[in-house]
């Protein structure tokens, strides 16, 4: 590695430590390198903190784009939780407030649909040639007795570029399953990771209200192919990475299957 | 909050298999060369923890590094080649390799272990590195077995350790397996098991072996059974594949939903 960015080692850095101390290594590389601090909160994603909204008593999710400083601005009453003293929040345009209300409706009902339970927040805001904005969803169980609790939080942060009667859009998903089990026979278990997965797509708009179904649409196929994607590596990846490791049936007797085995092929060619 | 060297530490402690050097050298362009010196410590730690091997100069054979064959001063001993040797924690590379005699009352039985043991593990494991030491002032006897699978061109790697001590008929230990997958991501799978079994305090080698091989078919069995278990059971309870309805959603007709049907709940915590 030829003269590395700090940024990309810290990148790379947590890309290989354990997932379930992102958080904890991400304040850690902040202290160590502070001059990495704003970057490293804006791209790593860490699981979602959860406030509630004072106004209307519903719980919301927190992420670096519903921050002012110390406050997080809650998608219900579109006000800062705690409220910001000097009052010179940046607020979302009219129309965008407005479709932001829609989204959150939408995925209220999503995340009922498919979650059966959790919390849902869309944040919304302005760009130059559109608006982007990012969709998240949490859900955690903690099964009693001694199972471990497992949770799962997906964060889709998109950009809309307006275009005539279509609009571009850009997503990038990222979703953090923590598994685990304790068990007397199993001993612990710990399965805890994020996979993340972008795609850019154009589609027709009519109205705002095509924005909200698109938006909603992109979503629902990106975690339908992650949720296969993760059921694939958590399941299957590391189940076979853990047979490459270590052979149940006899190594010998698994080789003597496989050359017969192939000699039989050979012969039924000929 | 940690200091800065025990924050660097901590993250050497977390290195996946395979991966220590990307590990310290990302290390380096964050924190400075000099941020490495102070690693010694954790670098030791973690190849003793790690049962980490290394292959000595003039033999094919690799050999493991850990607590239970320190000779301390950076010297470790292998039974099997009868040498001992000099390890450079930082760069994982073996030196100044001597003849080494064991002294030991059970070194017979070691002997035999170790035997025994390399048959059960070219049974069971395509590639694996094993150590049979005497411990506790040769009290009780340590034994070892780490097998390694790298594949970083595929973003993957994995261990799985096995690290029992027998001593007056008791043989106890644990199990751990730690797999890294990281192809647009970064999944970690991380497990221990504590084992523990009787036998007679004059059990011979092959008894040992055969305990072990059967406590190691029963925990992979175990860890099959619970990669399907949390598939099933605490996945399936976060997100469903799809809706009860079975259809995906019509987005148009998004808000005749909560019109349509009670799906509340959702205000309720």
């Amino acid at each position: 590695m030829a003269s590395a960015d700090p940024f990309d080692s810290a990148l790379d850095l947590l890309r290989r430590l354990n997932p379930k101390d992102t958080s904890r290594n991400v304040s850690l590389l902040c202290q160590i390198a502070p001059s990495l601090t704003e970057d490293l909160l804006e791209s790593v994603d860490v699981p979602l903190s959860v406030k509630r909204c004072s106004k209307t008593g519903r719980d919301f999710l927190c992420c670096d784009y519903n921050r002012d400083g110390d406050s997080w601005r809650s998608p219900w009453s579109n006000e800062f939780e705690p409220p910001i003293e000097d009052g010179e929040a940046v607020m979302s345009s009219e129309r965008v407030r407005k479709m932001e209300v829609k989204a959150n409706d939408a995925f209220d009902v999503y995340r009922e649909l498919y979650f059966e339970g959790g919390i849902s927040s869309v944040y919304l805001w302005d760009v130059d040639d559109g608006f982007a904005g990012c969709v998240l969803l949490k859900k955690s169980v903690s099964p009693g007795g001694k199972g471990k609790a497992a949770s799962w939080d997906s964060i889709h942060v998109f950009e809309a570029l307006d275009r005539a009667r279509t609009a571009h859009y850009k997503l990038t998903s990222t979703v953090i399953l923590n598994l685990g089990t304790e068990a007397e026979a199993l001993g612990s278990m710990d399965l805890s990771g994020n996979m993340v997965r972008q795609i850019e797509q154009d589609m027709p708009v009519e109205d705002d209200g095509s924005h909200v179904a698109n938006i909603g649409r992109m979503v629902e196929d990106m975690e339908y192919k992650m949720r296969n994607l993760l059921q694939e590596v958590y399941f299957g990846k590391a189940k076979d990475i853990v047979d490459d490791l270590r052979s149940i049936p006899s190594i010998k007797e698994t080789e003597k299957d496989k050359a017969t085995h192939r000699e039989m092929i050979s012969k039924m060619g000929r | 909050m940690p200091s800065n060297s025990e924050a660097l530490a901590s993250f050497v402690e977390s290195a996946p298999p395979g991966e220590l050097s990307n590990v310290t050298n990302a290390i380096n362009t964050i924190a400075g060369d000099s941020s490495l010196q102070s690693l010694g410590p954790a670098l030791e730690k973690y190849n003793e923890e790690q049962f980490t091997t290394v292959t000595l100069p003039g033999s094919s054979q690799p050999v493991i590094v850990s607590s239970h064959n320190s000779l301390g001063e950076g010297r470790y001993f292998d039974v099997e080649s009868q040498s001992s040797f000099a390890f450079d924690h930082t760069t994982q590379k073996a030196s100044a390799v001597q003849s080494y005699a064991l002294e030991s009352k059970n070194a017979d039985l070691i002997k035999s272990i170790l035997k025994s043991l390399t048959t059960h593990a070219n049974e069971h494991y395509p590639s694996s590195s094993l150590g049979v030491y005497p411990v506790q002032n040769d009290g009780a006897i340590a034994i070892l077995l780490v097998a390694n699978k790298y594949s970083p061109n595929n973003f993957w790697n994995g261990r799985w350790r096995s690290h029992y001590t027998f001593s007056s008929g008791q043989l106890t230990g644990n199990i751990r397996v730690d797999v890294h997958y990281y192809e647009d991501g970064n999944v970690r799978l991380l497990t221990e098991k504590p084992v523990s079994a009787s036998l007679s305090s004059s059990a011979s080698a092959s008894e040992i072996v055969r305990q072990i091989a059967s406590i190691e078919r029963k925990y992979q069995e175990d860890l099959n059974k619970a990669f399907g278990s949390l598939s099933e059971g605490a996945f399936k309870g976060l997100r469903r594949q799809l809706p009860i309805t079975r259809q995906k959603i019509e987005w148009e007709k998004i808000s005749g939903y909560r019109l349509g049907q009670d799906i509340g709940g959702g205000r309720a915590r």
